[in-house]
């Protein structure tokens, strides 16, 4: 049952993101810049299959069982999460150990960072596969972080049902971040408050789309209200059903969707392509986003069927966004015609 | 259990754990229970402290003195973990604590921090907030509010193993709406609450005190003779 009137959503589609990090970049340099916030980062991007950030999290518990039933989750440590670290900027530039320690790490090494397992993805070459999973809060319809709260510091807009801390209530005790099975959920311990994503909504609120998607140069991120029929969020999930969520047995009902990646073919023995066998096992996309995962390959590979036959669909027109602003659901003005409030510490 | 009145001495030689002034007041053991887990207010609580985990501290013992306009509280429990930090353990753990507890209004329970309409006050300490404490009050667990940061006087110090609290306030302050007033000659229902931060004990994971008068202990002020 969802509690808002309307809700915002996101559809990335997997086929087409390379990995850069351009949205990443844009939300940290937007929200988490601050002291006790170097360890967050509330869009991520990581190589899939791979142990993502925080190390392990689909591990980590949390969510619902099929009963409806809250499950036991972990917090995440900022160890987990991945420590910022420092360079020895002093000692190459100034010390004479340039040559030597070659931008060495300051201080204890880190054993995890946030895109630590980059591109090792998983194979036997030449039948190696990896493909980039961004992941935000997912906004959820049942929101798990916002129902375990002991204090009901976590809301859900009704209007847009985007879920955001109030940090006036907030108390820092946590069970958010174990609650939340996605681990989308971050402790300043500067503030002693609880952060996650907040879907941009100072922008939102301007009709601006969130930055991640703004910014993004493999125009991978639809944005819009999921009951919009004109917009391409309904179409993608609800018409065409190509575009899923991510681990729905958690049982969060996830407003955050995903195109799930086709991926090259497979070579045989002989180095021919062996059209039979994906590359990334079915067995694994069906683990991250359930059986109906299928359904929506066929369809993907139908259309591109389709319109490499014909010149026509619907649906690659749509994933192919030739028009950039028409994947922001109406959501499309100019950033740098409105003025957005940022937060600060010192607030 | 009795609070003693200490003519002329001050609020520091109070605030001092081990300071002279406490050799000359009683002290008394109170046995702790863990707040039931049914009551907390969420299913993700409930199921991360099942009935039987919560209340790592199973006893303190406390002094209570008072010199006719302050009174403070000292308690002493064995913890050997140090929490200090809001961020311990590389961000989860908790911060230890201890808050003395007095109902607010005739018949505000205990066991559940107040009730809608029935305030239950704290005075709160926090090993990671070692030089201030928080005026709190609470009407059901979940909605406690600090109302105020300067009243409520602490000290504590780790030493061998346990924790040496102090929490001190002045008998009457301007009445607030949740603000309790002790006066010597007068009894008065209290109570005191551990959260062993080491044990992610936070918000309503705690240990405390159960008393006799309707879950409250009572406290006896030493009129000034
Ligand atoms: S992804 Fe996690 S933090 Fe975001 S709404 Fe869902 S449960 Fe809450
Ligand atoms: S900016 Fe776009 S293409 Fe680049 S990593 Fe992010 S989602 Fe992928």
């Amino acid at each position: 049952m969802n509690t808002s009137k309307r809700q915002l959503a996101m559809v990335m589609d997997l086929n087409k993101c390379i990995g850069c990090q351009t949205c990443t970049v844009a939300c940290k340099t937007l929200w988490t810049g601050d002291e006790g916030m170097e360890h967050m980062w509330f869009n991520t991007v990581n190589t899939l299959p791979g142990k993502g950030t925080p190390h392990g999290w689909e591990d980590m518990g949390g969510g619902f069982d099929a009963e409806g039933n809250a499950v036991v989750g972990h917090i995440p440590s900022r160890k987990e999460f991945g420590e910022a670290w420092k360079f020895d900027h002093e000692g190459s530039y100034y010390g004479g150990k340039g040559d030597a320690s070659h931008l060495a790490i300051a201080g204890e090494p880190p054993t995890w960072g946030p895109n630590w397992d980059e591109d090792q993805g998983e194979g036997e070459f030449p039948n190696t596969h990896y493909f980039y999973m961004p992941r935000i809060c997912n906004h959820c319809t049942h929101p798990a972080c916002k129902e375990a709260c002991p204090r009901d510091a976590i809301d859900k807009r009704e209007e847009d049902g985007i879920v955001t801390v109030n940090e006036d209530r907030c108390r820092g005790y946590r069970f958010c971040q174990a609650a939340c099975p996605y681990k989308k959920i971050y402790f300043n311990h500067q503030k002693k408050v609880s952060q996650k994503c907040l879907f941009c909504f100072p922008r939102i609120d301007n009709g601006v789309a969130p930055a991640c998607a703004r910014q993004c140069p493999g125009r991978v991120r639809f944005v819009g209200y999921r009951d919009d029929p004109e917009a391409p969020i309904w179409k993608l999930v609800e018409k065409w059903k190509v575009a899923l969520p991510l681990h729905p047995e958690y049982g969060t009902e996830p407003n955050v969707f995903y195109v799930p990646p086709i991926g090259p073919l497979s070579f045989d023995q002989d180095g021919d392509i062996d059209e039979s066998t994906p590359r990334i096992p079915d067995a694994y996309l069906i683990r991250l986003f359930g059986p109906s995962v299928l359904d929506a390959l066929a369809t993907l590979k139908a259309e591109r069927e389709k319109k490499r036959a014909t010149g026509e669909s619907e649906l690659m027109d749509l994933l192919i966004a030739y028009e950039w602003k028409d994947m922001f659901g109406g959501f499309d003005t100019d950033p740098s015609t409105v003025s957005v409030v940022k937060w600060t510490n010192a607030s | 259990m009795k609070a003693t009145y200490l003519r002329d001495t001050p609020l520091t030689g109070l605030l001092d754990p081990f300071g002279e002034a406490w050799s000359r007041v009683n002290t008394e053991t109170l046995a702790l229970s863990g707040t039931p887990s049914a009551l907390q207010p969420t299913a993700a609580v409930r199921v991360a402290f099942p009935e039987g985990t919560i209340g790592a501290i199973r006893s303190a013992e406390l002094a209570v003195a008072h010199n006719g306009s302050e009174i403070a509280f000292r308690l002493r429990w064995a913890d050997a973990s140090m929490n200090t930090a809001a961020a311990g353990e590389d961000d989860t753990l908790f911060p230890d604590g201890a808050a003395l507890l007095f109902p607010a209004a005739p018949g505000a329970p205990l066991m559940s921090m107040g009730a809608p309409g029935k305030p239950v006050t704290a005075w709160y300490w926090r090993a990671d907030e070692p030089d201030r404490g928080r005026h709190v009050s609470a009407q059901g667990l979940g909605s406690s509010d600090t109302l105020d940061r300067e009243l409520v006087k602490v000290a504590g110090v780790h030493r061998d193993g346990h924790w040496h609290v102090v929490i001190a306030r002045a008998l009457a302050v301007a009445k607030g709406p949740a603000t309790v007033r002790l006066v010597p000659g007068q009894a008065t229902p209290f109570s005191l609450a551990i959260w062993e931060g080491g044990h992610r004990e936070r918000a309503g994971i705690k240990a405390f005190a159960m008393g006799q008068h309707d879950g409250w202990h009572e406290l006896i002020l030493d009129p000034q003779a």
